[in-house]
């Protein structure tokens, strides 16, 4: 398991979803794989984006 | 378990920052499991807003293209952005890249560069999702061709909403227009210089793309920053990636410096304070360990960066 400290950008991505949680009930992500913190229903995942670059067709 | 102590952590911050959303149980609401998609509904897209960096971004680089050695090749970017209920929001650019395949014809962009890039892009701001493609036709066709047609059509099922923004320059703009600045003769049109980008919308149910009126905002392209060392993260593109996916809480920077631009990489260590940083350019990779304030240059040669950190990491296991 990693138990190391968050670093600034992912600790105010947290404070983030959990305002967003507390205030509007924004649904809280969580990875099914470890339960870590997986973002907001706002986010987008890596996965999502890069597979859609990935897979861009050739332009004529 | 994890996320016990995330939902611990999270109370105790909670306790500092929001004392006035805390529900009246003084609990964190239970977290569901939940996927992104689904959280907003799409509609069709009205328009597309695109910041004046991102504007400028394509106007430029356009023009810049055209004076290169490869300049009679269609050239292209992609566009990340905000989806919207009904419109997008267009707040970076990833260029082809040198490692393109392209001729007067057609363009296929450089993909392991430009996932890489959208990896760097997203670090501040996990929003950003794909918009869609802009790219140039070397005649005066304004339109995407039947070719596009064939594969946006498939390819817009990855997209949010099932619908996707597309652009084409044309170096065709009437020069009746003023030169100082841009101007829009449709809704889905912006000129400059000579240079036009028409905007299209074409989602999975269309026949056909259907102009998509462009308007312009303040904004910035956050992904300019990453142009002017494209060819270092084209080269370096691959290896950077896997380390990314293999490592915790990497962090990506930009410098410039008098050797000129470099990619950083902050590798976090175990001790709070303590990180590998990784200063990448197109030939050559430095490393150095950053104990807190003080910072040492590690006499470490390889130009591959998965292999020296992995290197660099077993060796910092072994002094320690």
């Amino acid at each position: 398991m990693d138990f190391r400290p968050l670093n600034d950008t992912e600790r105010r991505q947290l404070i983030n979803a959990l305002r967003g949680n507390a205030e509007s009930d924004r649904a809280i992500l969580m990875d099914r794989r470890d339960t870590s913190f997986a973002g907001t229903a706002e986010e987008v995942t890596d996965e999502e984006v890069i597979s859609a670059i990935k897979s861009v067709p050739c332009h004529y | 378990m994890k996320f016990q102590a995330l939902v611990d952590r999270a109370s105790r911050l909670l306790q500092d920052i929001c004392r006035p959303y805390r529900r009246s149980t003084g609990n964190l609401p239970a977290v569901r499991q939940t996927t992104a998609a689904g959280s907003l509904k799409y509609e069709p897209l009205q328009r597309v807003l695109i910041t004046d960096g991102v504007g400028r971004t394509l106007f430029q680089e356009y023009a810049s293209h055209r004076g290169e050695a490869r300049g009679d090749e269609e050239t292209g970017w992609i566009l990340l952005g905000l989806r919207e209920a009904d419109e997008a929001v267009a707040l970076a650019t990833l260029p082809a890249g040198t490692q393109r395949e392209a001729s007067v014809a057609h363009i296929r962009f450089n993909s392991i560069a430009q996932a890489l890039g959208s990896r760097i892009v997203r670090q501040c701001d996990r929003r950003l999702t794909m918009l869609g493609v802009v790219h140039t036709h070397p005649g005066s066709l304004r339109h995407p061709s039947d070719g596009d047609l064939r594969g946006d059509r498939e390819w817009v099922k990855n997209l949010r909403g099932g619908e996707g923004v597309f652009g084409i320059g044309t170096a065709d703009a009437s020069s009746a227009g003023p030169t100082e600045f841009a101007f829009q003769p449709r809704p889905n049109v912006h000129c400059l210089e000579g240079l036009r980008f028409s905007w299209y919308a074409l989602g999975i149910d269309d026949a056909d793309y259907r102009p998509l009126p462009a308007e312009l905002t303040i904004g910035p392209d956050l992904a300019r920053p990453l142009h002017s060392l494209w060819p270092t993260i084209e080269a370096h593109a691959e290896r950077i990636d896997r380390l990314y996916r293999q490592l915790a809480g990497i962090r990506f920077d930009v410098i410039n410096d008098e050797w000129g631009p470099a990619l950083v990489l902050m590798v976090p260590l175990a001790t709070a304070g303590e990180a590998v940083r990784v200063v990448v350019r197109r030939k050559e990779v430095r490393y150095y360990v950053v104990h807190g304030e003080e910072v040492f240059e590690v006499q470490h040669r390889d130009d591959y960066v998965d292999r020296g950190v992995f290197l660099l990491l077993a060796e910092l296991a072994v002094r320690t």
